[in-house]
């Protein structure tokens, strides 16, 4: 590339920031002509340089050394005036072509603005810097101004379509940024350059190249040689670096292409007779044996060959070669085997759909073979190197795609090593925001969208919210206390004190129902039967020829003494006796016959239909309590309703009379209250038979 | 009343008249025993009556003590168990009765209903099978049975149970819904919601079955559906939290994402340890992509509830994000264990190197 030059043309009207454009001449440096001297002697040492690197890179080419050779001269004078437009520039476009891109920005916003017609590339360099600086609408308008103004009958200007047109796609790209984090790798970097990172598909070791200081000697420019390093993961975290131990690294530039899947060999390049080719080494032990040059399918002694890297099945090796007849920089190639025993490589051979008409850079296969990470400058970067990705489909690969914001930017971003699973890879960029030239960073992907997961609950089965109880449980019962009493007896003669047989019905006076009729003993008128606890029971009792007996009694509820002895004496039917109906009962105090009282009376109506001639009397006896008065005619009343009762029941009211004694015929004490109650009581007294 | 005074006491008993009075006081203890028996009994069901079930189970065993061949008093006894989740008791209380009685159906019934309480679904399922033997006309017999097979995941034998309940009895609501339910778990979501509605139309007042009608509809992304379904759910029951939450799903799914959070934060107030809202507001705010605020509410649900797998997922999702990788792969790796296939897909796929 021709360099034009300017030569005064100042205008005293720029006013900025910067002050003014400030020219290496003597009338601006009166005082210190020897400064000025040295200052315009390393302008001029610097320019040589920078014109050949401008050349170089204008033939797709490496600039070499000559842009650092240049810049080491230029920031001399620029100590001596920073005040210059044209300085300003040169540095800038040093800077802009040199691993330490970000550095050019100041340099030509400044040449910029102290005058903007400094050089006839200003404008393309301010785009540059305006593009590195993520300005793309400036840019392409200080690239379109360029275009404008550029006269040469070149084909330069399809640099300046290839930047509006990186502009464009990188100004798309940062609206929508890809799923994934890039970021520095501090363990790893310095301020100088390191690069071209590796990694084995565990992510446990990684190997780089850097040309930070390492004892050698550094060459015209100040640098140092480049020298692999290695470093593995501990806990999450990189170890310190280390150079290679073994025989890989040597006192000129050895550079890292490729760690194999597993981490026991490597490809790398250097340059040999000028020319670059690449090797081969293996770990043994801890240590990587000398590299061996691959075979001249691969180094060939004609071309560059670079940044090369294995195929998935160990078969072939991808790299890049360059070539003098054309002017489209390096292109990826690759070579196979025919036999991995005796390891006889085929001639390389071109892969057309990923190359383009800029250089491609370094290239990554994918442990499963389908995807190729590469580099290039080609159609698609957002500026400088971009790293793209190619899948394979059906045994071809397809056109590259860029990898998108945040892993490309406007700087180079190159090389590209993963981890098997493709959750994280290492690249290298000189990116803003770095430690100095070229840095690693490490890719996070944050794979497919993922969904949160949201949970909803149901009771699916009802009797979660609704138990299903059966808890209907048995029904109450009717407690029936019975208890027993053994009613024992016998019926004696009470005269003579013999057994009589004698006839007994047992009722129950509650209900007037007979329980028990049975006959005793003949011959010792016992009887033993069995009755309900806690009633009331009439008894009668029949014998031939004997008065009729009857009585009431209870037999109470949970007697512990569950017997009852009684001895039943009977007396003849004889004219004088008298009978005591104890089961004839009425309301206290008055006349009015209990209905309890029929069945007494009813055994008395039997008697006396069964013996006709009875006669009798009916007598009504009271205690000596209350007025004799009023006791003579409550006995006589009771006695007549009782005869009233009988004459109902069908007897004949001649057999009987009726007389109440009041209290004047006791039968026991009446200063007791049994004897009292004994004397309440209704008689009757056979008259006649 | 004139008294039995007439008689006189003859003192000897001869030996055979002692030996029947000696009977009849024998017969007069067991009758005495039975009597206390009963009272107990008696007693018994009216504390059961009463809800007090501890006492009852009290009187159930005085009646127990009293008489041992009371079957009635072990059956109430072993059903009052079963109220107060004694299940063990039981068990051995019903046992009892069974080896008493080895016809009585109802008992099988609630030693399987003991047994399911025990989740010892193997014995609960013979002696409900046992129980339909004995009386195959018991509808919650089968119902139960149904329930046991719906737990072990055999839904076409959870029908078939649920299908004999509701023949027993056409009326049988909680029979419908579950087998609505079996249904969905076939993905038969149409057969799903057709039982379902019929339990609705036996019962408007269920708010669960509305919840189910919604999640169903949700599943067969009948978003509209779902929100009427789950809109009458919490306006039958203000305070039905899982409607809520699943309201919120559904606002999340029509993205309207602050809505959704309203509803999450709704079920939250309702019960306030609510883990499955505080994670799903964890997910809306990841997908508002307010990182910090999804990693708090997914602390929030794992703090409730530190098995809740999905907030795991969520909490993980978020310190992603947030460049917490380490932490997001330990919780992926935890729901993962948890039973989650998001925490194992998410796991896999981004952690372990």
């Amino acid at each position: 590339m021709k360099r034009i030059f300017i030569t005064g043309l100042l205008s005293l009207l720029i006013t900025s920031v910067y002050g003014q454009n400030v020219e290496f001449k003597s009338a601006n440096f009166k005082d210190d002509k020897d400064g000025l001297k040295k200052a315009t002697d390393n302008i001029k040492s610097g320019d040589e340089f920078f014109e050949l690197g401008n050349e170089a890179i204008f033939q797709v080419q490496s600039p070499g050394l000559n842009y650092e050779l240049a810049l080491n001269h230029y920031l001399k004078a620029q100590e001596f005036n920073p005040n210059n437009a044209l300085l300003n520039f040169k540095i800038g476009v040093c800077y802009a072509n040199s691993p330490y891109a970000n550095k050019c920005i100041p340099y030509l916003y400044k040449a910029n603005e102290l005058d903007p017609s400094c050089d006839h590339f200003m404008n393309f360099y301010y785009g540059v810097a305006l593009q590195l600086d993520e300005k793309f609408d400036e840019a392409v308008k200080a690239y379109e101004a360029f275009e404008s103004e550029y006269r040469k009958a070149d084909n330069f200007n399809k640099f300046v379509s290839k930047r509006k047109r990186e502009c464009r796609d990188a100004s798309g790209a940062i609206q929508d940024p890809i799923r994934a984090w890039v970021d520095n790798v501090p363990a790893l970097n310095s301020e100088y350059n390191d690069y071209a990172p590796s990694i084995s598909t565990d992510g446990a070791e990684i190997i780089y190249t850097s040309d930070r200081p390492n004892g050698h000697t550094p060459n015209k420019a100040g640098s140092y040689d480049k020298d692999i390093y290695s470093s593995s993961i501990s806990e999450r975290k990189w170890s310190a670096p280390q150079q290679l131990k073994g025989g890989v690294n040597t006192t000129s530039d050895d550079v890292s292409n490729n760690l194999s899947y597993d981490g026991t060999k490597m490809l790398l390049h250097r340059e040999v007779d000028g020319q670059y080719d690449i090797f081969e080494s293996s770990l043994n032990g801890y240590n990587w044996t000398s590299p061996t040059t691959m075979p001249f399918q691969i180094s060939s002694k004609r071309a560059n060959e670079r940044f090369a890297a294995y195929s998935e099945d160990g078969w072939s090796i991808y790299f890049n070669r360059d070539n003098e007849n054309r002017s489209n920089g390096f292109d990826v190639m690759y070579s196979s085997m025919q036999s991995k025993v005796q390891k006889n490589y085929m001639a390389a051979q071109m892969i057309s759909t990923v190359n383009s008409k800029f250089n491609e850079g370094p290239i990554y296969i994918t442990i499963d073979g389908e995807k190729m990470y590469i580099a290039s400058q080609g159609e698609g970067s957002y500026g400088g190197y971009d790293i793209f990705v190619s899948e394979r489909s059906q045994g071809t690969w397809g056109k590259p795609k860029n990898m998108g914001y945040p892993i490309n930017t406007p700087y180079d971003d190159f090389f590209f090593s993963s981890t098997a699973n493709g959750k994280y890879a290492y690249i290298a960029s000189n990116r803003k925001g770095g430690q100095g030239g070229y840095d690693i960073y490490k890719v996070t992907f944050w794979g497919p969208p993922k969904a949160p997961v949201m949970a909803s609950e149901d009771y699916l089965l009802a009797s979660i919210v609704n138990p299903m109880k059966d808890n209907s449980i048995e029904s109450t019962v009717e407690v029936k206390k019975k208890s027993f009493t053994v009613f024992k007896g016998k019926t004696i003669d009470h005269m003579t004190k013999k057994p009589v047989e004698a006839e007994i019905e047992i009722t129950d006076n509650a209900t007037g129902k007979t329980i028990e009729t049975f006959t005793t003993n003949s011959a010792t008128g016992k009887f033993i039967i069995t009755l309900a606890s806690g009633k009331n029971y009439g008894i009668a009792v029949k014998a031939e020829g004997y008065l009729f007996h009857s009585e009431n009694f209870d037999i109470p509820e949970g007697s512990a003494d569950n017997l009852v002895n009684k001895v039943i004496e009977l007396k003849n039917i004889a004219v004088g006796s008298k009978i005591a109906l104890r089961n004839v009962f009425f309301d206290t105090g008055k006349s009015t016959l209990r209905p309890e009282s029929n069945t007494e009376l009813d055994r008395l109506v039997k008697l006396l239909k069964d013996v006709p001639s009875l006669k009798i009397e009916i007598s009504g006896h009271t205690d000596n309590t209350g007025s004799a008065s009023l006791n003579a005619t409550l006995s006589q009343d009771r006695a007549e309703v009782v005869v009233k009762y009988l004459v109902s029941k069908g007897i004949a009211g001649s057999r009987m009379t009726a007389k109440g004694y009041g209290s004047s015929k006791p039968v026991a004490s009446n200063n007791t209250a049994s004897g009292r109650q004994e004397n309440r009581r209704t008689e009757f007294e056979i008259k006649a038979n | 009343m004139i008294g039995a005074n007439g008689f006189s006491q003859i003192e000897e008993l001869t030996p055979e008249e002692q030996a029947y009075r000696d009977s009849i006081k024998a017969l007069n203890l067991e009758n005495e025993a039975i009597a206390n028996s009963q009272e107990a009994y008696n007693r018994g069901i009216e504390l059961f009556t009463q809800k007090k079930f501890n006492d009852a189970i009290k009187e159930f065993d005085k009646s127990i003590k009293f008489d041992p061949q009371f079957t009635a008093a072990y059956y109430n006894k072993g059903v009052a168990q079963n109220e107060i989740q004694k299940f063990n008791e039981a068990v051995k209380t019903l046992s009892k009765l069974i080896e008493l009685k080895s016809d009585y159906s109802k008992a099988f019934f609630q030693r399987g209903r003991a047994y399911q309480g025990l989740s010892d679904y193997l014995n609960a399922e013979l002696d409900y099978d046992k129980s339909i033997k004995l009386d195959a006309s018991n509808p919650k017999a089968y119902y139960n049975y149904g329930t046991l097979r719906f737990l072990q995941q055999d839904y076409d034998g959870a029908i078939k149970h649920f299908s004999k309940t509701i023949e027993l009895d056409a009326d049988f609501v909680n029979a419908y819904n579950d087998r609505g339910s079996s249904y969905r778990m076939k993905k038969e979501y149409s057969k799903a919601l057709a039982d379902y509605e019929t339990a609705l139309r036996k019962n408007p007042k269920m708010a669960f079955v509305l919840n189910n009608i919604g999640t169903t509809k949700t599943k067969m992304k009948d978003y509209a559906g779902a929100l009427a379904a789950f809109n009458r759910a919490v306006s039958i029951d203000a305070n039905f939290h899982l409607a809520y939450n699943n309201r919120g799903v559904v606002q999340m799914h029509q993205n309207r994402l602050d809505d959704a959070i309203k509803d999450f934060n709704k079920a939250l107030q309702v019960k306030s340890d609510y883990s499955p809202a505080a994670s799903n507001i964890s997910g809306i705010y990841f997908k508002k992509k307010e990182y910090q605020k999804a990693l708090e509410y997914a602390n929030k649900a794992i703090q409730m509830d530190n098995n809740n797998a999905a907030a795991y997922v969520n909490r993980g999702m978020a310190k992603e994000m947030l460049r917490d990788m380490n932490g997001a792969c330990e919780d992926w790796q935890k729901a993962s264990e948890l039973g989650s296939e998001a925490g194992q897909q998410y796991y896999s796929g981004n952690c372990g190197i």
